[in-house]
This record gives C-alpha cells, sequence and structure tokens, in this order.
C-alpha cells in the first residue's frame, strides 16, 4: 500500500464528492437549515397547541348545578376559563358520550344531597368525566380542580374552627424539595434524547451518498474497470473511497451538533435565562471535542459497510434501496437516547451505536465517565477496523467487483 | 525503443482459462485455452459473438480477472505473477467506459496520470500533447457531463493512454457510438499501430475487423477457433466475406 497513491484517490473523490449536489444537500443543508427549521416548526406548534388548550374555553357541563352551594355556583359559572353550561342547557342524549366524542371537554355531575352533607359532615363525592387521551380535556380537570379544591380547604378549616383545632394539625411536618441539578444537567437532558440521535443519523445520511456514488457509481458509469487495470492496488482505492466517506459523515454529524445546539437556544426562548445561558455552554468545546472523537470511529464502521454494500451493488438505485433497509437496522439503537433511566455500563459501553448514543448524551449533560468512553471508544475503533478489512477482502472478489 | 521489439511478442496469452461458477448453470468456462500472441506495430483482433468469452480474455490480459489457469505475458511480464507491473504496460478503453462527470478533461487525465506514477511536470507535458493532437483543447477544463459524446470519447482515448503504453487494449471500443465517435476510434487506433504499439481489440462488426486487424482470431464458446489474416481465413474456408467464413469455420 502506497500513500501517495491513497492521496490521489483521497484527493480526487474529494474533489468529485464535493462537486455533487446530492452529497452537498445531505452533508451541509439538511443539518444545517433543515434540522433546525423542523425542531423550530414541531417546537412551535407543540407550544401553540398547549398554550391554545391553556387559553381556551373549556366547555363543561354540570349536571346538579343548582345542588352546589351559592358560592360554588358563583365562582364556577363565572370562572374565566371554564364555559359552564347546565345540563338542563344542554341538549344531548348522553353527557359522557359528549365528552368521548370530544363536544364536551368534562362533565361534572354534582349529588342531589351535596350541600346537607357538607352541612352534616358526612361523605359525598363530586364525579368528573374527562378524556385522559385529550390535552384540552386533561387542562379542564385541572382548571375544575382550581376551583373546587379550594372551597374544599375552606370547608375543612372551617370544621377545624368548629372543633377549636389549629389548621396546622393537618401539617405535622413539611417536605421540602431542593433541586440540586446544575443548570448544565438539566440543558443536558433537554439536549440528551435528541442530540445523540440527529448526530449520529446524520453521521450516516451524510456519509451515504458518497457512499454510493464512490462504489456503485463507478460500476454505473462503467469507470470501474479503468481503476482495476491501473497500477494502483484495490486496498489503495478502499482506503481512499472509504476516508473520503469517513470524513463527510464526520463533517454531518459536526454539522447537526453545532445547529442543534444553537437552534435549541433560539427555539426554547421560555426556558428560564439561567438555564438558556447554560444550553449553549453545555456544548462547550471540550464537549464538541470529545463528542467529535467519539463519532470519528462510528463513522469508520459506518463507512466500511456502506462502501462494501455500494460496491456489491449494480447500480446506483439498487445500493439505494439495500442502504434504504440498512439504515433502519444501524441507526435504530441510536434512539437509546430517548429513553430515561438507562445508563452506561461496561456491557452497554460495548454495543456499537448504543455506546456511542449513551456517550453522547452524558457529554452534553456533563457526566461523562472516562473509562465507559475508553471502553466505547476502542472497542467502536477495533470494530471499525475489522470491517475496513472486510471491506478490503470484498473489494478483491471479482464476483463483487464484476458483479454487473 | 519499441522499434528495436520489433519480432518480439508483447502479448503472450498461454493456454488462458477463466472458469466462473453460475448458480444455475453450474461452472461455466468462459475462455477456455486461449493462447495468442501479438507483436508491436500489430493490430490483432479477437471476433466473435457476444458471449464468446472476448471480454473476459481482454480482462484476463489486463489484470482485472485473474485465469484459472494459464497466464499471459505482456512485455515479458507475467500477468499472474506480476500484475502492478503488467498495468503499468497497458492503455485499456472499452465501449461502456464512462467518464467522472464532474470532473474535466484535465482533472481526469491527470488523475489516471497520477495513479500510473507519473510527476505532475510529465502529466502536465502529457496533457498538452495528447489535448493538441486529440484537438481537444477547448473543452479540456470543461466538466465531462458536459461534453458532446464525440468529445467524451476524445477524453476516454486521452485518459487511456496518459502513460503511452507500449500495448493497447480495447474492448468492443465502437459499440453503442455514433458515426463520428466510431471514426475518432478508428483513426485512434490506426495511430497506435502506427507508433509501434501492439494493439488487441475485440468486435463482434465483422467490417470493423477486416478494415483494422493485421491478424484475426474467430473465438466462440470461450475458445479460439482459427486464427490468421482476413485473407488467409477467407482462403481456408473458400469464402469471399469475413461473414460467411466465421460461420463456415464455427460449425466445422
Amino acid at each position: 500500500m502506497q500513500t501517495r497513491n491513497v492521496v490521489t484517490i483521497f484527493r480526487k473523490e474529494m474533489t468529485d464528492t464535493l462537486r455533487d449536489r446530492r452529497t452537498l444537500i445531505f452533508m451541509l443543508l439538511v443539518p444545517l437549515i433543515a434540522i433546525p427549521l423542523l425542531m423550530l416548526v414541531t417546537s412551535r406548534l407543540m407550544i401553540s397547541q398547549m398554550t391554545k388548550a391553556m387559553e381556551e374555553k373549556s366547555k363543561v357541563v354540570v349536571e346538579g348545578a343548582a345542588y352546589l352551594p351559592g358560592e360554588l355556583q358563583d365562582s364556577l359559572f363565572s370562572a374565566e376559563k371554564l364555559e359552564v353550561i347546565a345540563a338542563a342547557d344542554y341538549q344531548a342524549d348522553n353527557l359522557t358520550d359528549e365528552v368521548r366524542e370530544g363536544n364536551l371537554a368534562a362533565l361534572v355531575i354534582v349529588p342531589e344531597a351535596f350541600e346537607q352533607a357538607i352541612e352534616l359532615e358526612s361523605p359525598t363525592d363530586i364525579e368528573i368525566y374527562y378524556d385522559e387521551a385529550e390535552v384540552e380535556s386533561k387542562f379542564a380537570v385541572d382548571k375544575l380542580q382550581d376551583i373546587l379544591s379550594p372551597y374544599r380547604d375552606r370547608v375543612v378549616e372551617l370544621r377545624l374552627q368548629k372543633r377549636d383545632i389549629a389548621a396546622d394539625i393537618l401539617k405535622p411536618f413539611a417536605v421540602s424539595e431542593y433541586n440540586v441539578a446544575s443548570a448544565r444537567k438539566v440543558a443536558g437532558k433537554l439536549l440528551g434524547g435528541v442530540l445523540p440521535y440527529i448526530i449520529i443519523l446524520m453521521c450516516f445520511l451524510g456519509a451515504m451518498y458518497p457512499a454510493i456514488d464512490l462504489a456503485a457509481g463507478e460500476k454505473e458509469r462503467g469507470t470501474l474497470e479503468t481503476l482495476l487495470v491501473s497500477p494502483a492496488s484495490r486496498g489503495e482505492f478502499v482506503v481512499g473511497k472509504y476516508m473520503v466517506i469517513l470524513t463527510t459523515g464526520v463533517i454531518a454529524a459536526l454539522l447537526a451538533m453545532v445547529s442543534l445546539t444553537f437552534s435549541l437556544r433560539y427555539i426554547f426562548t421560555d426556558l428560564p435565562q439561567e438555564v438558556m445561558n447554560k444550553l449553549a455552554i453545555s456544548v462547550d468545546l471540550q464537549t464538541a471535542i470529545l463528542v467529535l472523537m467519539i463519532v470519528i470511529p462510528l463513522a469508520g464502521i459506518f463507512a466500511a459497510i456502506l462502501l462494501s454494500v455500494s460496491i456489491f451493488a449494480k447500480s446506483f438505485k439498487e445500493a439505494q434501496s439495500y442502504i434504504g433497509g440498512l439504515n433502519m437496522l444501524i441507526i435504530l439503537p441510536a434512539f437509546v437516547s430517548f429513553l430515561p433511566g438507562i445508563e452506561l455500563d461496561y456491557t452497554l459501553a460495548l454495543i456499537p451505536v448504543v455506546n456511542i448514543s449513551l456517550i453522547i448524551k452524558e457529554a452534553v449533560s456533563g457526566t461523562v465517565e472516562w473509562r465507559y468512553v475508553f471502553t466505547a471508544f476502542f472497542s467502536t475503533l477495533a470494530l471499525a477496523g475489522v470491517a475496513l478489512f472486510f471491506a478490503r477482502k470484498w473489494f478483491e472478489r471479482e464476483s463483487v467487483l464484476f458483479r454487473m | 525503443m519499441l522499434l528495436s521489439n520489433i519480432g518480439l511478442d508483447m502479448i503472450e496469452a498461454i493456454k488462458l482459462c477463466k472458469e466462473f461458477k453460475d448458480k444455475k448453470r453450474g461452472v461455466i468456462k468462459a475462455v477456455d485455452q486461449v493462447s495468442f500472441t501479438c507483436q508491436p506495430g500489430e493490430v490483432y483482433g479477437l471476433l466473435g459473438p457476444n458471449g464468446a468469452g472476448k471480454t473476459t480474455t481482454l480482462r484476463l490480459l489486463s489484470t482485472a480477472l485473474k485465469p484459472t489457469s494459464g497466464t499471459a505475458r505482456i512485455n515479458g511480464i507475467d500477468v499472474t505473477s506480476d500484475p502492478q507491473r503488467v498495468r503499468e504496460q497497458i492503455g485499456f478503453l472499452s465501449g461502456n467506459t464512462g467518464l467522472y462527470g464532474r470532473l474535466s478533461a484535465r482533472e481526469m487525465v491527470t488523475y489516471f496520470g497520477k495513479l500510473y506514477g507519473m510527476s505532475t511536470e510529465q502529466i502536465a507535458a502529457r496533457c498538452d500533447k495528447l489535448f493538441a493532437m486529440l484537438d481537444m483543447n477547448d473543452f479540456a477544463d470543461s466538466r465531462n457531463e458536459k461534453l458532446s459524446s464525440g468529445m467524451k470519447q476524445k477524453v476516454s482515448i486521452a485518459r487511456s493512454v496518459v502513460h503511452d503504453p507500449p500495448v493497447m487494449v480495447f474492448d468492443e471500443p465502437t459499440t453503442g457510438l455514433d458515426v463520428m465517435s466510431s471514426r475518432t476510434i478508428v483513426e485512434f487506433i490506426r495511430r497506435c499501430r502506427d507508433e509501434g504499439k501492439s494493439v488487441i481489440f475485440s468486435t463482434h462488426i465483422m467490417s470493423e475487423a477486416v478494415r483494422l486487424c493485421d491478424r484475426v482470431a474467430i473465438i466462440h464458446l470461450g475458445k479460439i477457433y482459427r486464427e490468421g489474416t482476413v485473407g488467409q481465413l477467407l482462403e481456408h474456408t473458400g469464402t469471399d466475406n469475413l461473414e460467411d467464413a466465421f460461420i463456415k469455420i464455427v460449425g466445422e
């Protein structure tokens, strides 16, 4: 293997690749523009739906409103965010069905003897029917509780007063919670789920088109044979092409990281200022370098697999369909970063893709454990080496190269 | 240097065999005991229908494939023991050879020049010479994807001879080309011969073989049935055109 030839091949393929519009779209445009845009749109959509559900008046029917004490009736019917209708004024066969179908946010049923029961201090209950699957319905319940709870508290207070008991008796001790998580960790958790997945996905997508073009593309254009009869060895072609694919994968991953960090900062503008400030810092230079270091061997695995699949395919199209299927298999393990409560251990640190995903998650939360980083790094590197070795062997098979 | 080689066998195929394994048909002998020689300044034609084994034979000579048994020597170098050095001796061009669309002719020729171990200065000088000879200066720096098919053919030619090899291998070089591009190729083959290169080329077009070849081998089902000058083949079969001669020889 001559370095000179590898460099020649690398430089030619890099020039060629950087002139390819498809590669540029996946390597630059998607991470820099499409991802932030997508996040912006979805988060805005989510926020606007939430606020809509919060702000909008929830339609609630109260059956037996007349049985409520006047004070409670007043606060219910005059509630700002509730449109309370007495059951008598609402035309429907079955009120619970109305809730189920989404025509009503909630249904409140007050028992006939409610007021007497309060007076006599005997147990009674108000029933609320709602739809757990609907945000609007759940908000309506919250709003109803906001009105009913203070009233109940006052009833309790009155009963205690009557018996000359201090209200404190109900709270023998207080439980105070103090949040010790650093703002960085909070920010990290926010980024932690999304960032690893997107970085790994983009690493794969960024490497995909160059890989197809550099191997299956050579077959399709009829240029492969001219390479095979040139004095550069097949191993030199594999390594040169492999390096180009690896590079594009790493660049795409890096750009995804940068653009995600910055776009999150401008998307979640309603977070506390303290968290916001740390959000940008949570991917500081040190973290970025760590992520980069750990992504390189992963890109090495991707590049070797993509190159092997691509050289096997007879055409661009065939390579695309193989890789489409592969996509799921390789990217799915990266999803682990979204699962809460999964902590790295030595076993997980040895599972390819999963380990990198979890380490990126920890890196942005600032809770890196070096022993796992090293385990993951070297196991991935070893795997990349094995994959490259097989890609080289694969490239020497006539049945693969001349599969036309 | 080339003139002193006249009379030597520049290309020497010795009982070349190539077998492929096919899932449905079992072992296929694509090339079966093929032997021939070709001298400097000679055009040797492999004539046969599609699937006769022409392309495989040429791939064995150019070391793209390894022979199952037998061997070949190019300029005295063995294809099985030293394929790397054999490749330096050969220029290769086939009808379906493509170009890198996003590179220019100059970039592409330079790339191959480097792969053939040439220095930057050597490559630059060679580009100047080839582009002038092939009348390519007007488009040598535009991207290949924007060129006409005739222009593309010239880029392919320039690529194949960047290292000025003593042996040229043409695999069905005119297949799929229009009249003008075919003509460019035919002229180029003649020029190679005049420069004293050994040229081997495969075709299924009889008239092309008649026009270009000093000697022709009739190849069918992986075997060479007969070889000689076109005149000798006609005489042997008692026919007056190569097509009839071909049918007769294969039928024997």
